[in-house]
């Protein structure tokens, strides 16, 4: 009986903890395509060669081998393009939005769902300026948003930081290899 | 029968009582939660688990050369986010789960030991108690990897729960707050 009920405390603790939302999606989509009247999702189902094309250059693929960038018009004017890109660790899964100017840079980058767990941690990198660093940045640059704020925040806000640089990278990669 | 709950000191009687009534109502969240993100038919499970969130028997290999659709979608659309378990949650999910279900089903085994059934009866509960779990995941995994025709072998899974934890649940609480005359340990 002990050990059932050692056991069952080790498996709750090693429960992760459930997502929270940080941004809305609906209320992201607006801060990332500002304007737009008009969306359509373009999803790309990538082939084995451009499977390995994105591995290649990031260590990444879209596990399902499906990338969706939703763009958002005004009128015939193009706004911009975000994408949706979740990032795993052993805490859970983040998500987050990276929102592309017209010209290709980054406009903007959103936490839009963490876990209970990691939302101070994520919360004090924000604070610290972390998606600033992101702004009007190329598809081709490496983000670096977690080595500016790392002076100034603790180690898991830190971490959390890198995963974002992370994921910023993937969505990135996936822009400037696939988004036509 | 050295462990037998029909004669069980009260309050072995009263935490068997108290663990099945919080585990039927975790299952009956977590029906609810099936409803809400994965579904109760074939084809919704597969949609769920299976390659990108496709129907059922489309797109299981990568295409030769990369696809692009496009289509309108609203606002609202992008807000809701379809609810598809990819390779790398599946891992986690699995990681996570596997542990606190065996130690559901091995605490409803602990209580099926001190029932007064037929120890094969008590033997194919013990095995349906820890099948249902590995039919969930098998079945999620055989419908990620090999076919959405596979998600029948989860909702499978997901009822022999169902039906594990009810025939322990009714035979438990019949005998031990509603025992007949005669009654004896075995």
């Amino acid at each position: 009986m002990k050990a059932l009920v050692f056991a069952a405390a080790v498996a709750a603790m090693l429960h992760i903890t459930p997502t929270v939302i940080m941004v809305k999606r609906q209320d992201a989509v607006a801060q990332l395509l500002p304007g737009a009247d008009q969306f359509a999702a373009r999803e790309l189902h990538l082939s084995s060669g451009d499977s390995k094309k994105i591995h290649d250059a990031v260590g990444w693929e879209p596990p399902d081998g499906v990338v969706t960038f939703y763009i958002g018009k005004n009128g015939d004017r193009s706004v911009g393009s975000l994408i949706f890109m979740r990032v795993d660790c052993q805490h859970g899964p983040i998500e987050l939005a990276i929102g592309y100017e017209p010209n290709g840079t980054v406009r903007a980058v959103e936490v839009t769902k963490a876990t209970v767990e990691m939302k101070p941690w994520i919360l004090e990198a924000l604070h610290a300026g972390l998606t600033d660093s992101y702004r009007g940045m190329a598809t081709t640059a490496s983000p670096s948003g977690a080595e500016k704020v790392k002076p100034k925040i603790a180690a898991m806000p830190g971490y959390m930081a890198e995963l974002i640089d992370k994921g910023v990278m993937h969505a990135n990669a996936a822009y400037r290899l696939f988004y036509r | 029968m050295l462990y037998d709950l029909r004669h069980s000191d009260l309050r072995i009687r009263w935490l068997v009582t108290l663990l099945l009534a919080t585990l039927g109502t975790s299952y009956l969240f977590g029906a609810w939660m099936v409803g809400l993100y994965a579904g109760f038919t074939p084809s919704k499970v597969g949609e769920t688990y299976g390659p990108s969130g496709e129907a059922p028997m489309t797109m299981q290999m990568p295409p030769d050369s990369t696809i692009v659709t496009e289509r309108p979608v609203s606002m609202a659309e992008m807000g809701e986010e379809q609810h598809h378990v990819d390779k790398n949650l599946l891992v986690q999910d699995t990681h996570v789960h596997m542990p606190m279900y065996a130690v559901i089903a091995a605490a409803l085994a602990v209580i099926v030991l001190g029932l007064a059934i037929p120890r094969n009866v008590g033997l194919a509960l013990i095995a349906l108690l820890f099948a249902a779990p590995w039919l969930d995941f098998a079945g999620m995994w055989l419908t990620k990897l090999v076919s959405p025709g596979f998600a029948i072998v989860t909702l499978a899974g997901g009822w022999a729960m169902g039906l594990g934890y009810t025939i322990v649940a009714v035979i438990a609480f019949w005998q031990m707050w509603l025992p007949r005359k005669g009654d004896s340990a075995s």
